[in-house]
C-alpha cells in the first residue's frame, strides 16, 4: 500500500520545531552533567526545566502549526437508552431463574454479607491503643504528679533562684521531658500585679501554667516580658499572666490550667499535683 | 535627626517581595538575594568626625539623649531611666541604630547607627557613670553550632522564627528578624532583654551557651542555608501558596490557554 | 516498518483497530478552559513519580536517629528517623533535594489546578445532568488531595509541620462524642504517638493514591463516555462535540502540556525553596515557631480558627470547643455543599434535562453570585491564616487586622456576589458582549425585577431539535467507497467535517442526524471544493489522507479477516 507523502509544513517551522527538541536533548545532557558532577540544585531543576520547556515548546508549535486543529463534529448518541434495550435487559436480570427473584435466599445472603462486613470492621479497633489508657483518662492525665520535679528541656532540676524576673523557663516533669501533654513554663511576676489569684498557686511570683495554647494545643511560648502576656504562634491567642492566665485575645476561650508547685527539702521546685485542668485543646468530657 | 525616623526597606520584606517577583519573572529567582546583604556592624563608622574624647561621651549624651532621658539618666516622661540597664544595653540599642529616635514610638526599629565606635564607646561611658551596674558588654567566642541550634530552637524560635525571619507579635509589636544582628548584638539582647523580649540571665544561659547562640544565629543568615533556592524570605507556606497560585494562574493557565486556541487565532 | 508489523500483530490478536479508529477520531471541543483538569490530571503524575523516588529515602518512623551528614548544624544530633532521613534526602542524597521541593510545588499546583478546574466547571454547569456524577468523583478527589496534602506535610516530622498536626488533633478531639477516640483510632495514642508516622505514611503513599488513581480513571472514562460538554456556538449541539480530534491534534497537545507542567514544577523545585526542614528543625512537643501557617489549601481551616470568635458553650456538662465549629462544621458544611450543589440546582430550578451545552457565567447570575460570595469568603479566610505574615509585613497591629478580617468575611462575600449577581444580569439583558461593554443603562436595567423571562431561557422548556436556519445544510458524499458528511452554513461560511468516515451513506446518515436534528440532507456528487488553500485547511487534507489511508489499512485488515472466518460478522454499529 503505497502511502501519501507528507507534505511539507509552513516554511521554517520544523526546523524552529526540531530546535526546540534539540535544546530539549540539551537541557537532559546537562542535567546528566550537573548529576555527574557532584549534582546541584538549581542546576538541576534549571536544565530539567529547560529540557521539558523545549519538548513542550516544540509540541506545541507541532500542535498549532502542522496538523489541523477545530473543524471536526462527533454525533452525541445521548444518555436515554432506547427502551427496547433497557427493557431487555431488565428481562435478562429478572428472569426465573435469576439470583434476585429469590427474595428469601437474598434475605439471608444480605445478613450473610452484613455480618461479615461488621466482622471486618472489628480488626479496626486495633488501631486503639488497647494496652495502655483510654483516651479520656490519657487526655486528662499528664505526668505531672505530687513530687515530680521540674526540669528544664536538658534536665537540669530548677531552683526557684533559677527563675529570675522577665524570664520565662519551659519546665518538664523530670523523666518525661518528650510527653506530649506535659510542657510548661515558670515565670516571675510581682505578686501585687496580680489581678486574679494563680490557680496553681504562686511561690513569692514565681507561676507555672501549662505551656498547651487551650485553643488547638499548640505551645504557647511567645512571653512578652514587662505586660505579663503569653502569646500562642498558630493563632495569636493572648493569656493575661496576672489574671491567671485568662485569655484577653483571640481565638482561645479558657484559661491556661495551672502547675500547683512547692519548693522540696532539698531547694528545687515539684509539683505537687497535676494540672488544674486537663492541658490543651478542649474535648467533650473535658472537665 | 529626622532623618533618623526615616523608614527603611526591611530587608525581609524586601526579599520576600523580591523573591516573589523574580519567580513571576522566570527563573531569574536564582538570582534573588537568599538573605540580607551584610550590615553594618559595630564596628561601622557612619560619620566621618576624628573620634571623640573621653568628655566627648557626656557631649553627645547631651545632644542626643538627654532630652528624653533626662541630664543625669534619669529618665522624663518621653524616655525611660537609664539607670542600671548597664553597658550592653546601650551599646547594644546605639549599634543597631535603634537609638536615639526622632519621636516616641512603641518599637524603633533597627537602622544604620548613627554614631561611630568611638562614640558609641564614649557613651556607654557616660551612661555607666550614672551607676546602677547592669549587664556589661559580653565577650563572645567562637561556639557549638548543634549547641546553638537546639538552644535557639528552644529559647528563640517561638518569637524569631525557627528561620529567624522574625514575627509580628501583638500591638504592632514585633519580633525582629536576625540577619543582621552581630554575635555580640545578639549576646547583648539575650542577656539585656530589649523591648518586649525576655531576659535571658547567665543563671538560664551559659556564657558557653551564648556564644553557641550567637554562632548558630550567624550562620542562620548564611545563603548556603537556602539549599533549594530562592528563599521567599524564609516566611513558609504563605509565599509558597502565593507563588503556586502566581504559577498555576500565571504560567500554566496561560500555556493553556495558548495550546487550546487555533494557530491562526 | 516495525512499527507497523508490531501494531499488525497486536490488532490481528486483540481486534482493536475498530476500537482505537473510533478513539483516535473522538472530538475534543477547542476551548482553553477545558485543559485545566489535565493540568491538575499532569500534577499528579508528577507527584506519583517524584513521591516514588522520595520512598526510596524516606524512613517513616519515630524512633530515634542520629544523623550524620553534611548538614552542620544537625551533625550529630539524635532526631527521630523520618526528620533525620529527610534532612538526609535533602543535603546528602544528589538530586534529592530537587526531586523533594518538585514534589511540594507539584502538591501545591495540583490542588490549585483542581480547584480552577472545579470553578470553571461550576460557573459553567458543566456538572448539570448527565455529569452530576462526576462532579461526585471531582469533590471526592478534592478531599483526597487535601488529604494526601495534609499527610504529606506532615511526615517529615519537622517543628512546622508537627505544630500543625497539632492543630488538626485538637479540631478532631473537638468533635462531640467521639472526638477523643477519632483521634486515638487515627494516632493510636495521645499525640504525638510512635504509630502516628508509620500511618501517615502508608495512608499518604498507598491508601490515597490508590484510591486517587481509582477516581481519576472513573472520572476519565465517565468523560470518554459522556463525551465533552461544550460551549454553545455555530454548528454546535445538544446532540455533537465540535472541536478537534484526539489524534493528531490533541494528542500533541496534551503532551505539550504535560511538559509544561513539568517544566514548571522542575523549574519550581530547583529554583524557589519550600519547606526548608532543615532549618525549621526536628519536632518537639514543647517547640514553637512564628510565623507558622499549613499549606494554602488547609489554609482556609487554619484562617476560620483564628477568626472565629472565642466562644465554647457545655452541653450537659460536655464541653463544644471553639475549633469545633470553624475547623469540623465549616469544612463539613463545605463539602456537603459541594457534594449536594448539582441536586441542590436542580431541585431550585426544576431543570431535569441533560445538557451538554455549557452555560457561560452570565447566563446563571444565581450561580454566579453564589460561587463568586463562596470564593470570596474562602479567599478571605486563606488571607485570614496568613494575618501573622500580613501583620509582619505591613507592620500593622495583628489585632486590628483580626477585626478588619473578621468584619470582611461577613460582608465582603456578600458584597462581592451581589456585584456579581447584578452584572451578570446587566451583561444577560444588555447587548454587551463583555464586562468593559456594560453601559449604566445596562446596570439599570440590571436592578430592576425581570418582567417576563428573557425568551430562551424558561426553564420548563420542552428541549426541542435546534431551530432550522437558513443555509445550514448537511452535504454528504461518497468518498471511494466510503461515506463522508459534513455540516456546511453558507451564510457563516462554516463547515464542520464529520470526524470519521462511514462505511454506507446510511450510516453517514444516521450520524448527522443524530448530530443536527432537524437540518436538511443533501447527496453532492463528490467532495466539496476545496476552500481557498490556507495553512489548515492544507493540514486538514494532509490529515484526511493520512486518516483515509489508515482507514484503508483497516479495511485491508477487515477485509482479511472476513477471508478467514467464513461466517458472517456482526460490525460494530457506530452509533
Amino acid at each position: 500500500m503505497r502511502r501519501p507523502p507528507v507534505p511539507p509544513g509552513p516554511p521554517g517551522v520544523t526546523r524552529r520545531i526540531a530546535l526546540c527538541f534539540l535544546t530539549s536533548a540539551a537541557g537532559a545532557i546537562g542535567f546528566a552533567v550537573t548529576y555527574g558532577l557532584g549534582g546541584q540544585t538549581q542546576w538541576e531543576g534549571v536544565c530539567l526545566a529547560v529540557a521539558f520547556a523545549g519538548l513542550a515548546t516544540g509540541l506545541s508549535i507541532w500542535g498549532r502549526r502542522l496538523v489541523s486543529v477545530g473543524g471536526y463534529v462527533e454525533e452525541h448518541e445521548g444518555f436515554v437508552p432506547p427502551p427496547d434495550e433497557q427493557a431487555m435487559t431488565a428481562e435478562v436480570l429478572t428472569a426465573p431463574d435469576s439470583p434476585v427473584r429469590r427474595r428469601g435466599l437474598l434475605a439471608t445472603l444480605g445478613l450473610a454479607l452484613s455480618a461479615l462486613g461488621v466482622a471486618a470492621l472489628f480488626p479496626l479497633r486495633s488501631l486503639l491503643p488497647w494496652d495502655r489508657t483510654r483516651p479520656v483518662r490519657a487526655l486528662k492525665e499528664t505526668p505531672w504528679r505530687p513530687g515530680v520535679r521540674l526540669v528544664t528541656a536538658d534536665g537540669r532540676p530548677l531552683r526557684p533562684a533559677d527563675v529570675p524576673a522577665d524570664v520565662m523557663v519551659g519546665v518538664f516533669p523530670e523523666g518525661d521531658v518528650d510527653a506530649g501533654d506535659a510542657p510548661a513554663f515558670a515565670v516571675r511576676l510581682h505578686p501585687e500585679r496580680f489581678t486574679r489569684p494563680p490557680s496553681g498557686g504562686h511561690l513569692d511570683g514565681l507561676v507555672v501554667y501549662s505551656m498547651l495554647c487551650t485553643h488547638a494545643g499548640c505551645p504557647v511560648r511567645l512571653y512578652l516580658r514587662g505586660t505579663g502576656r503569653m502569646l500562642c504562634p498558630c493563632h495569636q491567642s493572648s493569656f493575661d499572666l496576672f489574671a491567671d492566665a485568662r485569655p484577653i485575645a483571640g481565638p482561645a476561650a479558657r484559661p491556661l490550667p495551672g502547675l500547683p508547685v512547692e519548693v522540696s527539702s532539698d531547694g528545687y521546685l515539684r509539683a505537687t499535683g497535676d494540672f488544674t485542668a486537663p492541658p490543651g485543646a478542649g474535648f467533650w468530657d473535658q472537665p | 535627626m529626622s532623618e533618623r525616623c526615616e523608614r527603611r526597606w526591611h530587608p525581609g520584606r524586601a526579599c520576600a517581595f523580591g523573591a516573589v517577583l523574580a519567580l513571576a519573572a522566570g527563573p531569574a529567582a536564582l538570582a534573588a538575594p537568599a538573605t540580607p546583604s551584610p550590615s553594618a556592624g559595630v564596628g561601622t563608622p557612619t560619620t566621618g568626625a576624628p573620634a571623640p574624647a573621653g568628655t566627648h561621651g557626656e557631649e553627645l549624651y547631651r545632644q542626643s539623649c538627654a532630652s528624653c532621658h533626662g541630664q543625669q539618666g534619669q529618665g522624663t516622661q518621653r524616655g525611660p531611666s537609664l539607670i542600671g540597664v548597664g553597658p550592653a544595653s546601650v551599646d547594644f540599642q546605639l549599634s543597631t541604630g535603634r537609638m536615639p529616635i526622632a519621636d516616641e514610638k512603641p518599637q524603633s526599629r533597627r537602622t544604620q547607627p548613627l554614631f561611630s565606635a568611638d562614640e558609641i564607646a564614649a557613651l556607654v561611658d557616660h551612661v555607666a557613670s550614672f551607676g546602677g551596674g547592669g549587664p556589661q558588654i559580653p565577650q563572645v567566642a567562637p561556639g557549638n553550632l548543634q549547641a546553638g541550634r537546639e538552644l535557639f530552637a528552644t529559647n528563640c524560635a517561638p518569637c524569631h522564627g525557627t528561620t529567624g525571619a522574625g514575627a509580628s507579635l501583638t500591638n504592632g509589636w514585633t519580633a525582629p528578624p536576625l540577619y543582621d544582628a552581630t554575635p555580640v548584638q545578639v549576646a547583648e539582647a539575650i542577656r539585656v532583654g530589649p523591648g518586649l523580649m525576655p531576659v535571658f540571665p547567665s543563671q538560664v544561659l551559659t556564657d558557653q551557651q551564648v556564644d553557641d547562640l550567637a554562632t548558630y544565629v550567624r550562620r542562620l543568615r548564611d545563603e548556603r542555608l537556602d539549599r533549594g533556592g530562592g528563599s521567599l524570605g524564609r516566611l513558609g507556606p504563605v509565599p509558597e501558596g502565593l507563588v503556586a497560585w502566581i504559577v498555576t494562574l500565571g504560567l500554566l493557565v496561560t500555556a493553556a490557554r495558548w495550546l487550546g486556541r487555533r494557530a491562526g487565532q | 516498518m516495525i512499527l507497523d508489523r508490531l501494531a499488525r500483530a497486536f490488532d490481528d490478536r486483540l481486534r482493536l483497530s475498530p476500537v482505537v479508529r473510533k478513539a483516535l477520531a473522538k472530538v475534543f471541543p477547542d476551548h482553553w478552559s477545558f485543559m485545566l483538569g489535565e493540568i491538575a490530571l499532569y500534577s499528579f503524575v508528577a507527584l506519583v513519580l517524584t513521591g516514588v523516588y522520595l520512598t526510596f529515602f524516606f524512613d517513616p518512623s519515630s524512633a530515634d536517629r542520629v544523623y550524620q551528614g553534611s548538614y552542620a548544624p544537625l551533625d550529630g544530633s539524635t532526631t527521630s528517623a523520618a526528620y533525620a532521613s529527610t534532612v538526609r534526602l535533602s543535603w546528602d542524597v544528589r538530586g534529592g533535594l530537587m526531586i523533594r521541593q518538585t514534589h511540594h510545588w507539584a502538591a501545591l499546583i495540583f490542588v490549585a489546578a483542581i480547584v480552577v478546574h472545579l470553578t470553571r466547571i461550576f460557573f459553567t454547569g458543566a456538572f448539570r445532568r448527565p455529569r452530576e456524577l462526576n462532579w461526585l468523583v471531582g469533590v471526592t478527589m478534592l478531599v483526597l488531595a487535601l488529604a494526601n496534602g495534609f499527610t504529606g506535610y506532615s511526615m517529615p516530622d519537622d517543628l512546622v509541620s508537627g505544630m500543625g498536626l497539632r492543630i488538626l488533633v485538637s479540631v478532631t478531639e473537638s468533635v462531640p462524642l467521639v472526638g477523643s477516640w477519632l483521634v486515638f483510632l487515627a494516632l493510636g495514642g495521645e499525640f504525638p504517638s510512635d504509630e502516628m508516622i508509620p500511618r501517615l505514611f502508608i495512608t499518604h503513599v498507598l491508601l490515597v493514591p490508590a484510591l486517587l488513581v481509582a477516581l481519576i480513571s472513573a472520572h476519565l472514562a465517565m468523560i470518554v463516555r459522556q463525551k465533552h460538554s461544550q460551549f454553545p456556538g455555530l454548528g454546535r449541539t445538544e446532540h455533537n462535540v465540535v472541536g478537534s480530534r484526539l489524534y493528531p491534534s490533541y494528542t500533541l497537545r496534551s503532551l505539550a502540556l504535560f511538559a509544561w507542567v513539568l517544566a514548571v514544577l522542575f523549574a519550581l523545585g530547583g529554583l524557589v525553596q519550600i519547606n526548608p526542614v532543615w532549618i525549621y528543625g526536628p519536632f518537639v512537643p514543647a517547640g514553637a515557631t512564628a510565623p507558622a501557617q499549613p499549606d494554602w489549601y488547609i489554609g482556609w481551616g487554619d484562617g476560620a480558627l483564628r477568626l472565629f470568635p472565642p466562644w465554647e458553650f457545655r452541653i450537659a456538662g460536655h464541653l463544644v470547643p471553639a475549633p469545633f465549629f470553624p475547623g469540623v462544621v465549616l469544612g463539613g458544611v463545605t463539602f456537603l455543599a459541594l457534594y449536594a450543589w448539582p441536586f441542590v440546582e436542580r431541585w431550585c430550578t426544576g431543570d431535569r434535562r441533560s445538557h451538554h451545552l455549557l452555560d457561560r457565567p452570565r447566563d446563571h447570575p444565581v450561580r454566579l453570585g453564589i460561587g463568586v460570595g463562596v470564593l470570596t469568603f474562602f479567599a478571605i479566610l486563606i488571607v485570614a491564616g496568613g494575618d501573622d505574615v500580613i501583620a509582619r509585613e505591613l507592620r500593622i497591629p495583628i489585632y486590628d487586622l483580626l477585626n478588619t478580617l473578621r468584619v470582611l468575611v461577613l460582608v465582603l462575600p456578600l458584597v462581592t456576589g451581589t456585584l456579581a449577581f447584578l452584572l451578570a444580569r446587566a451583561l444577560r439583558r444588555g447587548d454587551a458582549a463583555r464586562l468593559g461593554e456594560l453601559t449604566r443603562a445596562d446596570l439599570r436595567a440590571a436592578r430592576r425585577q425581570p418582567g417576563e423571562p428573557a425568551p430562551g431561557r424558561a426553564v420548563d422548556e420542552p428541549e426541542l431539535p435546534a431551530p432550522h436556519r437558513p443555509g445550514e445544510r448537511i452535504e454528504l458524499w461518497p468518498d471511494g467507497d466510503r461515506w463522508r458528511w459534513r455540516y456546511h452554513d453558507e451564510r457563516a461560511d462554516l463547515a464542520i467535517l464529520s470526524n470519521r468516515e462511514a462505511y454506507t451513506e446510511q450510516e453517514a446518515v444516521d450520524a448527522a442526524r443524530l448530530a443536527y436534528p432537524g437540518v436538511d440532507r443533501l447527496v453532492v456528487p463528490g467532495p466539496p471544493p476545496p476552500a481557498p488553500p490556507g495553512r489548515v485547511r492544507t493540514a486538514v487534507r494532509r490529515w484526511g489522507n493520512a486518516a483515509m489511508g489508515v482507514a484503508l489499512l483497516v479495511t485491508a485488515l477487515r477485509q482479511r479477516r472476513r477471508r478467514k472466518d467464513a461466517g458472517p460478522e456482526d460490525r460494530s454499529s457506530s452509533q
